[in-house]
């Protein structure tokens, strides 16, 4: 059986709700049910989206998720498939490429001159690169910057004020 | 009944200028009973202010002396009842000018004054309402402002040597000490504060600790052990100094934190806002409640003792 990243729907904090989804991003065997005990719990994805604090009228609103970058770099790492939704979650922070893309002339241009960060060596930098990708790298660098000055490198920080 | 307005009562139709004007202040044959006190006590309390300023206040009350302990009991079968002082309408414009317009910390105008620093703060916040509704046009209710004030007693203005306004030993009573606990101790065991709070609940501070206003008690600490004026306020700004470094030291690490841990994807229609966060917080057994996610054959916490689910700030 293969180990997939996928959501489970999950009652939330006040009880399960209609219209009001809540997903926890889990590790679980393939063929095991939605509701059933995952291996793990990763981290959670909000699919609503909701104004920030101190928002203006107008202003965009953010889809907020919560996801354990190292553990989920460990599972894809050793043979975990993320669903497809999982897949586009964790594509647009660049810990795997994109499965689906834009087709045409562009994509395939902007594909040949960038390659995603998993496909790079730890040396190489890229030099222009897209929107997501540089989003990702940010990201992925922060992390790695994170885990270096906690020392332990196994746990990220969740207090803003503990590391 | 018209006896008494006619005789004793008529002292109470209007207000004493300056001053409260309770039924205890009275003797029976409605004679101001601290006018034969005026000579005993007069110099002694106002032995730290300047001639000119002792002058002005008694001018403010026609001459009669001030209002002492006994004279602020509005009710006189309530020995215990004492009316406490209000901020008088100089006093709440000098706070609010020098926070606003000289940008003075809340804790050191606190401790100048001798007043509780949610007080000054509520200050600030009552006087930028009454400016936003005097630019709406809406009425102020001025004339009972007034009439309260002159009923009242009113803590005054004093930039040279202002008197402290909150009484600093008064403890909050915590829900969880209203309980009678019979503990045996030995006789010859210490028992402090600290003790007794933890022998209420585990978790609870000792009163000392619990007191809302701790700058204004460590400020009557150095007035106790001897130090003046200068080295108190010079004292304070040092402590003042010290937390507004620790807070912004704390923002920094909070931003830092963010910058390692967070980043932001713009989507098509939305963002989509991601954050580096720790499975390993679910502990060995994987019921931890800090950990983020929705947790597997965990009751919820919610109808617990102490889970609040009214939000304490507003972002």
């Amino acid at each position: 059986m293969v180990l997939r990243l996928r959501l489970a729907r999950v009652p939330g904090p006040g009880g399960a709700k209609r219209h009001r989804p809540i997903y926890n991003i889990v590790l679980a065997q393939a063929r095991s049910a939605r509701d059933s005990k995952p291996m793990e719990v990763l981290g959670m994805y909000d699919p609503v989206p909701k104004e920030t604090p101190g928002a203006k009228e107008g202003d965009r609103k953010t889809k907020e998720i919560k996801v354990d970058v190292s553990r989920a770099k460990y599972w894809l790492g050793v043979g975990a498939q993320p669903s497809n939704t999982v897949w586009r979650l964790l594509a647009m922070i660049g810990l795997v490429e994109p499965r689906y893309l834009p087709t045409g002339q562009q994509t395939q241009n902007a594909l040949k001159a960038v390659r995603f960060p998993v496909h790079q060596n730890a040396g190489t930098s890229g030099k222009t690169r897209g929107e997501k990708a540089a989003a990702s790298k940010s990201m992925k660098g922060n992390t790695m910057v994170g885990k270096g000055e906690i020392g332990a490198g196994t746990t990220s920080p969740m207090n803003p004020n503990e590391a | 009944m018209f006896a008494w307005l006619k005789g004793p009562g008529k002292a109470f139709r209007k207000p004493l200028p300056g001053s409260s004007n309770y039924l205890s202040a009275y003797d029976r044959q409605g004679n101001l009973i601290r006018k034969g006190r005026e000579e005993r006590d007069d110099r002694g309390r106002f032995a730290d202010l300047g001639e000119d300023e002792v002058l002005k206040e008694t001018e403010d009350r026609d001459g009669l002396p001030k209002e002492g302990a006994r004279d602020l009991k509005p009710y006189p079968l309530n020995a215990q009842f004492k009316s406490q002082p209000v901020l008088s309408e100089d006093l709440r414009r000098a706070i609010n000018e020098l926070v606003t317009e000289n940008g003075i910390d809340l804790k050191a105008v606190s401790a100048a004054f001798g007043i509780d620093v949610r007080r000054v703060a509520a200050v600030v916040r009552l006087m930028e309402v009454e400016k936003a509704w005097e630019q709406e046009g809406k009425p102020l209710a001025k004339a009972y402002n007034d009439a309260v004030l002159a009923m009242l007693p009113t803590t005054p203005y004093r930039p040279s040597n202002p008197p402290a306004h909150e009484p600093i030993n008064d403890l909050p009573v915590h829900p969880w000490t209203r309980q009678q606990i019979f503990l045996p101790t030995s006789e010859s065991r210490v028992f402090t504060r600290a003790d007794a709070a933890k022998t209420f609940h585990p978790s609870l501070l000792p009163a000392d600790e619990r007191i809302a206003h701790p700058e204004l008690v460590q400020i009557a600490k150095w007035e106790h052990e001897g130090f003046d004026r200068e080295t108190r306020q010079r004292l304070m700004r040092e402590k003042d100094s010290e937390s507004v470094a620790r807070k912004e030291m704390k923002e920094y690490k909070r931003k830092q934190w963010e910058r390692r841990t967070q980043v932001t994807v713009p989507g098509r229609r939305w963002d989509f806002k991601f954050q580096d966060i720790s499975a390993e917080k679910v502990n060995k057994d994987g019921r931890g409640h800090e950990a983020v996610g929705i947790r597997y054959g965990m009751p919820h916490e919610d109808r617990k003792k102490g889970q609040f689910k009214i939000p304490t700030k507003v972002e």
